[in-house]
């Protein structure tokens, strides 16, 4: 293969976020400042926190030929629509291509406790169609049938690190061959299993998160949707293709220490970002802005913290770090293609993002921890962190289209 | 830029399963296997299902503690264990950073799932169970994979409509010839609760002989199954260094799509061979007049051998075609290449070269 060939590049990004349909609608939303975060509303009988959801005037689809959607696949189609909106949709590589869709939530949004007395009797009453939605793959599915390619269909389920591992593995399938482009990506959708759960788990901050905050009480929850036209740049040039980024390096890692809980050190995260700039063939001094994690609870907090004292350490000067969680709360299996997105603009624009509410940062030397107004600078390579329940991590690497 | 080995010897050096046929380490033995009552849960009548009988996972695998799991955990961790111990690693002498887990699930841990929507019917969304949801997660069990083997490779969770055992498989060579792991546990799998079993009747998709005391009739019926398969895959030169290490079989290549032409695109996977045996894995569809063994057919020709979908592999619908291949690498030992295919109508189809040493 030829770096050519090798070379994988970013040519669509189409979002769906609590600031409304597109890149341009983010990147304002998050250039101005605006935070996305409110009090909860009729999420269930009791539940009094802080979420960020996509409003009603972004009309969403409502199903599709074969099967019903559930709200996290029409968050997922309409972000797939929205990175393909300017591609010629009949030509042979794009009904070749292949989706990679990340979910946790997925169809659980359409079911409710009525299933558990009786299944037969809720599947009688409509739970039937609604309960087709359930699988994961359903979300790569309804993507996939939506744009009407016929490549391989993946979903993929790893927690909150989901997101950006479709991204890596989409990134390996174009280099298998699998397809002449891949749209990875990742959708998830508010509902009662989630917020209960993580309250259930005293995970939630009832007021706006403040990721990296000395005073950090936990995360809030999200939702939304975001779908990258990934292709190698040999696709993408001989389609004459507007190259949005390069996505130099990325890599998996897990931590093997805790179902739940972070190892402290953040060895994990630090040997997968390590490994994604290897991959990448950048020094940890190259890397111009990392788009973290950053849930806002305090153990993932403090162990990420560690993770960039490893991962950079040796850098001439601390590596400046955001989590754009406190903008719009954390989106689950969607998260970590959302801050893709993010990171995208950051290259793009030259913008570093602050984190909002961010007061007090945790101590650590190592990181300059970005907090007020938007930083400008030229920003050739940027990090994007994801980490999830059961101890995955991803690192994703953007490079400069003029790279 | 990533390391990239198209050609790299891939091999199946491990197997493992929990199944119907009891957990077991290596190759299936080759006896008849009965469709059970399903006593779980109170059925309207007669309802019937390949089933996993009830163990304990620490007897199998001592120092497992599934108290709190899923049973997918549960199995998981029992079938990746007796895979890793039938491929004679050790896992304290290699660098476990290297070494993925990659799980494929259609319904993950809906066990858990039902369980936390029931603490919610019982106590209202405030009052649900904190054990409980992590466990509920797709990846829980092969993070339990990971933890109990600290395993600190990519750990992937992955589910395809109709080919996610085939998906995960292709995946995890992925991986090894990215130079991304040096070696690869894939599991595939899932359980049958209530909701599911009673899923596919509102679907009318069961066979008649789950109503009845009739042995399953050769045809296209489809009954549930539940149970988690297990291999281990490592690049060729990486097991021949180890002397009691076997090879079940190579792994050449592989492609999945969702729709297309699957005969143009398989023969030029295949590039002129013809494949000597061709396993065709059952998407719910165990005959030899299913449409996948009739594609079989036009890939093949008449003169190769042609394996219909195995009834208990077929009910695992989504993520059975680790059973499928270790059924037929237990039922039909040969040599020469191997065709494991999958198709369906609405799904596309699925298709992997591998050679029986």
């Amino acid at each position: 293969m030829t770096d050519i060939q090798k070379t994988i590049v970013v040519t669509g990004v189409g979002v769906v976020s609590p600031y409304g349909i597109g890149l341009a609608c983010l990147q304002a939303g998050m250039l101005a400042g605006k935070c996305c975060l409110a009090p909860a509303k009729d999420v269930y009988p009791g539940f009094a926190g802080t979420t960020a959801p996509v409003e009603a005037c972004v009309l969403l689809p409502d199903e599709g030929s074969i099967s019903r959607y559930s709200r996290t696949d029409r968050l997922a189609v309409v972000a797939a629509r929205n990175a393909v909106a300017d591609f010629d949709c009949e030509s042979s590589a794009f009904r070749e291509s292949g989706v990679v869709m990340a979910s946790t939530v997925a169809g659980l949004t359409e079911i409710d406790a009525g299933i558990v007395p009786d299944p037969a009797a809720w599947y009688r009453r409509g739970g039937l169609s609604r309960a087709t939605s359930y699988p994961v793959a359903h979300v790569a599915d309804a993507v996939g049938e939506h744009l009407g390619v016929r490549g391989p269909r993946c979903a993929v389920s790893v927690a909150c690190a989901s997101g950006a591992m479709a991204i890596a593995l989409g990134a390996n399938l174009l280099l298998d061959g699998a397809a002449p482009m891949i749209f990875p990506g990742g959708s998830d959708a508010l509902c009662p299993f989630t917020l209960s759960g993580f309250n259930s788990l005293q995970a939630l901050d009832p007021s706006p998160c403040r990721p990296f905050d000395q005073n950090r009480k936990g995360l809030n929850l999200g939702e939304g949707s975001a779908v990258l036209v990934l292709e190698t740049l040999a696709g993408a040039t001989a389609r004459n293709a507007n190259v949005l980024a390069v996505l130099r390096g990325w890599a998996m890692t897990n931590d093997a220490f805790h179902p739940t809980a972070p190892q402290k050190e953040g060895n994990g995260l630090a040997e997968c970002m390590r490994l994604a700039m290897e991959m990448a063939e950048a020094g940890s001094d190259e890397i111009g802005y990392v788009n973290a994690h950053g849930t806002g609870t305090p153990l993932n907090d403090i162990a990420e913290a560690n993770a960039y004292e490893t991962a950079f350490r040796g850098r001439s000067r601390p590596v400046p770090v955001s989590s754009t969680k406190s903008y719009f709360g954390h989106c689950l299996g969607a998260a970590g293609a959302l801050e893709a997105a993010i990171t995208i603009i950051a290259v793009r624009c030259g913008a570093l993002f602050p984190t909002l509410r961010l007061t007090e940062p945790i101590e650590s030397p190592g990181v300059d921890w970005l907090r007020g107004e938007v930083r400008r600078q030229p920003l050739p390579l940027a990090m994007s962190v994801s980490a999830g329940f059961g101890g995955s991590n991803t690192a994703l690497i953007f490079g400069s289209a003029r790279s | 830029m990533t390391p990239n080995s198209p050609d790299l010897p891939i091999t199946i050096t491990g197997i493992g399963s929990v199944s119907p046929y009891g957990p077991l380490a290596g190759l299936i033995p080759q006896c008849p296997v009965e469709s059970s009552a399903i006593t779980a849960w109170t059925t309207a009548g007669l309802r019937r299902a390949f089933l996993v009988k009830p163990f304990r996972p620490a007897s199998v695998v001592p120092g497992a503690k599934t108290r709190r799991l899923d049973r997918l955990s549960a199995w998981a961790l029992v079938a990746s264990s007796l895979a890793i111990q039938d491929a004679g690693i050790d896992l304290s002498q290699i660098d476990r950073s290297r070494v993925a887990v990659v799980f494929a699930t259609a319904f993950g841990c809906v066990e858990l799932t039902e369980a936390f929507y029931q603490s919610a019917a019982t106590n209202g969304w405030s009052g649900t169970d904190p054990i409980t949801f992590p466990e509920t997660l797709a990846n829980a069990p092969a993070s339990h994979v990971s933890l109990f083997h600290d395993l600190r490779g990519p750990n992937l969770t992955v589910s395809s409509k109709g080919f996610a055992g085939e998906s995960a498989l292709i995946q995890a060579a992925s991986l090894l010839r990215h130079g991304q792991a040096d070696l690869a546990v894939v599991i595939a799998g899932d359980t049958l609760t209530r909701a599911v079993y009673e899923w596919y009747e509102a679907a009318d998709l069961l066979s008649p002989a789950c109503y009845n005391s009739e042995p399953l009739p050769e045809g296209c019926d489809f009954m549930p199954s539940e149970g988690v398969a297990a291999l281990v895959l490592e690049p060729l030169g990486r097991c021949e260094i180890r002397s009691e290490a076997r090879s079940y079989a190579h792994f050449r290549s592989g492609r999945w799509a969702a729709g297309g032409q699957p005969v143009e695109i398989i023969r030029q996977m295949l590039g002129g061979s013809v494949p000597s045996l061709t396993v065709c894995t059952g998407n719910g569809a165990p005959c030899a007049s299913s449409p996948t063994a009739a594609l079989a057919r036009e890939i093949v020709g008449h003169a190769a051998a042609i394996v219909p979908p195995h009834a208990v592999a077929a009910g695992l619908v989504n993520t059975g075609a680790l059973l499928h291949l270790i059924l037929a690498l237990s039922e039909r030992p040969s040599s020469g290449q191997t065709l494991l295919l999958g198709s369906s109508g609405d799904s596309g189809f699925a298709a992997l070269l591998l050679e029986l040493p």
